[in-house]
């Protein structure tokens, strides 16, 4: 009888430890999910955010607080895109692991360095401006490497018994990465100095690798919607030198960037629509991902 | 405060985040929102005056105290009759850093009683607070008092909360003064249905411990309070709200519908008053079709017994009325420092004392508004 007592609390102290160990992620963007998915398996992983939503107008949805609720670790990219939800869901949660300037909370923009910075004064009228700078950097392959040595640093600072696992898991995604780099740009050889129209600077940090040229934005203002008198513009514009594409993400609303297209001389013109995060929060996500802009893009641009 | 402040504190909002400039949004900001409209006609009940007035606008300093506290100021101020008025709003601090789940505040704060008078008038859908706002709570109710707020480490969302007030802002003059003059006990839980859909429910009691003077009737009206205090108040309030989100995968960017259901019945009127009750419901819709265009309808209901004391026989009547009230809005939100909202309101009463006078005395038959809100500098993060 003590013996069965005794291997049911064995096995209670067990189950409760397991259910402790499983180091749970609170990602605010899935890119930011499959990173830590490369170098930590064993860690439970939640998106607050799917490729289909734009991540500046995010609700602060109960489902997400009680997820925060339960987080060890929240990654997100800072720069103040998702100022307009995730500070409320830390405010909600009552989770002082996640608060900022907690080890719990890992803004990734504090470890790259951030284009397109908007110099003038912020005004009512400037849109959805970020003075720190462009805050989509993670289209860029080199500077998620750089986000992936500190999120290896913090994984392993909040879990020191599996730094060794940690540290190989970054090994091998770095490695995968950095070889990926030179075939990326060798096969987009052809797209330097290309001129595309886009919508926001959603893939900003895409062309600055590449090398392509974004000739024009569907949104007046960053953030704003394209509007009618706007797009009559972009369309003289075109007329007078074509861009060889408009890209825009999947997340934006196709129509007017239809409209747009429906305008040029038929053929002449792609419209091309990524995605502008990954589908899905696996360890190989980002690596597909990346080859899958690469690969349309060269497809798409003559 | 000088007027000339109010012009001067968007330019002070624009100028301080571009020093800040820090990566986190652990750093102090300043915002600035000002919300203007034209009414046609008042409406009954309604805090806003007719032609062209400030309604509620702010300025908002918040930011961190140590990794431990988050603090907040603000002003608000609103001009009645051209007169420019103003009042300190909020003076809190908020710990972070407390375990298990556990969350204090102190100070001056909006009670998070029912769904919406937690949040910023400016953010709301209509011109207009619901009825039962404007009725039971003054708009808005914020007092001074503590907070202590427990989040479950469930799947789903579940918090219970407890809040003591002073209560002076909810009844300006009690018969019976105590302290604290107002405690309120509150649940809130939500989900996802699925990534499209997602809901909120809530459960809110609040006990006032300040019972309000009788209307005098024989007496010549008091000086008027506007904006803040309760109209219509009594022991006991309990209020129940519904939210429902839908928003194609999520995305509200573009298209979003929001269902907001809110309900208060308010118990214990009066000593005189045995078992009756005010009541009231407000259902609202709103439509995000477009990027920047919403469209809205609201309906409300209003029931009370107005306590009133006649000297003459040194008697208390209770006169029971109601009061009905249907928006429907149109708001073009270009980004989101801007709304400009076009509103219609008609509105319904009827009721009356033994001496024939009206509860609700000048309900409007139809009332134009035209709403502008336009935020300078930081812009806090919106609560679902």
């Amino acid at each position: 009888m003590r013996t069965a007592i005794k291997s049911v609390f064995t096995a209670l102290a067990i189950s409760g430890a397991g259910a402790a160990q499983a180091f749970s992620v609170f990602a605010c963007e899935p890119e930011w999910g499959a990173l830590v998915e490369a170098l930590h398996p064993s860690a439970q992983v939640f998106s607050a955010t799917t490729h289909l939503q734009d991540p500046h107008h995010i609700e602060a949805r109960p489902s997400l607080i009680a997820r925060l609720r339960r987080a060890d670790l929240a990654v997100c990219t800072g720069a103040s895109l998702e100022v307009g939800w995730l500070p409320m869901l830390q405010a909600r949660s009552g989770n002082a692991k996640v608060q900022d300037g907690q080890p719990g909370m890992f803004y990734a923009a504090q470890f790259v360095k951030l284009i397109g910075q908007y110099e003038g004064v912020v005004t009512p009228f400037s849109g959805d401006v970020h003075p720190e700078g462009n805050p989509h950097f993670h289209t860029d392959p080199r500077r998620l490497l750089q986000v992936a040595a500190a999120l290896r640093d913090r994984l392993i600072q909040l879990n020191p018994a599996e730094a060794s696992s940690i540290s190989e898991q970054y090994a091998s995604f770095s490695k995968a990465v950095s070889e990926r780099i030179p075939v990326w740009e060798a096969k987009a050889n052809r797209l330097k100095g290309k001129s595309v129209l886009t919508q926001h600077a959603t893939f900003g940090y895409l062309w600055e690798w590449l090398g392509i040229k974004s000739v024009g934005d569907l949104e007046p203002k960053p953030g704003m919607p394209p509007t009618p008198g706007h797009l009559e513009r972009l369309r003289a514009q075109m007329s007078q030198s074509a861009a060889q594409a408009i890209i825009i993400a999947q997340h934006h609303d196709k129509r007017p960037a239809q409209w747009l297209v429906q305008q040029q001389a038929t053929g002449k013109t792609p419209l091309v629509i990524l995605p502008a995060t990954v589908p899905e929060v696996s360890s190989t996500a980002l690596l597909t991902w990346l080859d899958g802009l690469v690969v349309t893009l060269t497809q798409e641009i003559k | 405060m000088h007027k000339g402040m109010v012009y001067l504190a968007p330019l002070v909002a624009m100028a301080l985040p571009a020093v800040a400039g820090a990566h986190e949004s652990d750093k102090w900001e300043i915002g600035v929102v000002l919300d203007a409209a034209h009414t046609s006609k008042k409406l009954e009940l309604g805090a806003r005056g007719k032609d062209l007035e400030l309604g509620h606008s702010d300025l908002v300093i918040r930011g961190p105290l140590g990794s431990a506290f988050t603090a907040e100021y603000s002003l608000a101020a609103h001009t009645d009759e051209g007169k420019l008025e103003h009042h300190t709003e909020n003076l809190w601090i908020q710990t972070r850093t407390l375990p298990a789940g556990l969350q204090a505040k102190l100070g001056r704060f909006s009670s998070q009683i029912g769904y919406l008078n937690e949040q910023h008038p400016h953010a709301d859908d209509f011109a207009e607070r619901p009825l039962l706002y404007r009725g039971f709570l003054g708009g808005h109710w914020y007092d001074d008092g503590l907070r202590l707020n427990w989040t479950a480490p469930t799947p789903f969302y579940l918090r219970f909360g407890v809040e003591a007030f002073s209560g002076k802002q909810l009844i300006k003059h009690p018969e019976t003064k105590k302290s604290p003059g107002a405690q309120t006990f509150s649940m809130k839980t939500g989900g996802d249905f699925d990534a499209s859909n997602s809901w909120q429910f809530g459960l809110s009691y609040l006990n006032n411990r300040r019972q309000a003077e009788a209307h005098h009737h024989d007496e010549e009206e008091e000086e008027h309070d506007h904006a803040h205090g309760a109209e219509f108040s009594g022991k006991h309030m309990w209020m129940t709200d519904l939210v429902y989100k839908w928003a194609p995968n999520g995305d509200s960017k573009n298209q979003q519908v929001r269902l907001i259901w809110e309900h208060a019945r308010v118990g214990g009127i009066h000593p005189e008053s045995g078992s009756l009750r005010h009541s009231g419901t407000s259902l609202a819709a709103v439509y995000r079709f477009h990027p920047s265009w919403e469209v809205g309808a609201r309906t409300d209901w209003l029931k009370v017994n107005k306590p009133e004391f006649h000297e003459d026989d040194d008697d208390y009547e209770f006169a029971s009325g109601r009061l009905r009230e249907n928006a429907l809005m149109i708001a073009y939100k270009p980004n989101h420092m801007q709304t400009y909202r076009l509103q219609f309101v008609r509105q319904k009463g009827s009721g009356a004392n033994e001496e024939g006078e009206l509860v609700f005395g000048a309900p409007v038959r139809n009332s134009v508004q035209f709403q502008v809100v336009i935020g300078f500098g930081a812009h806090g993060a919106h609560s679902y």
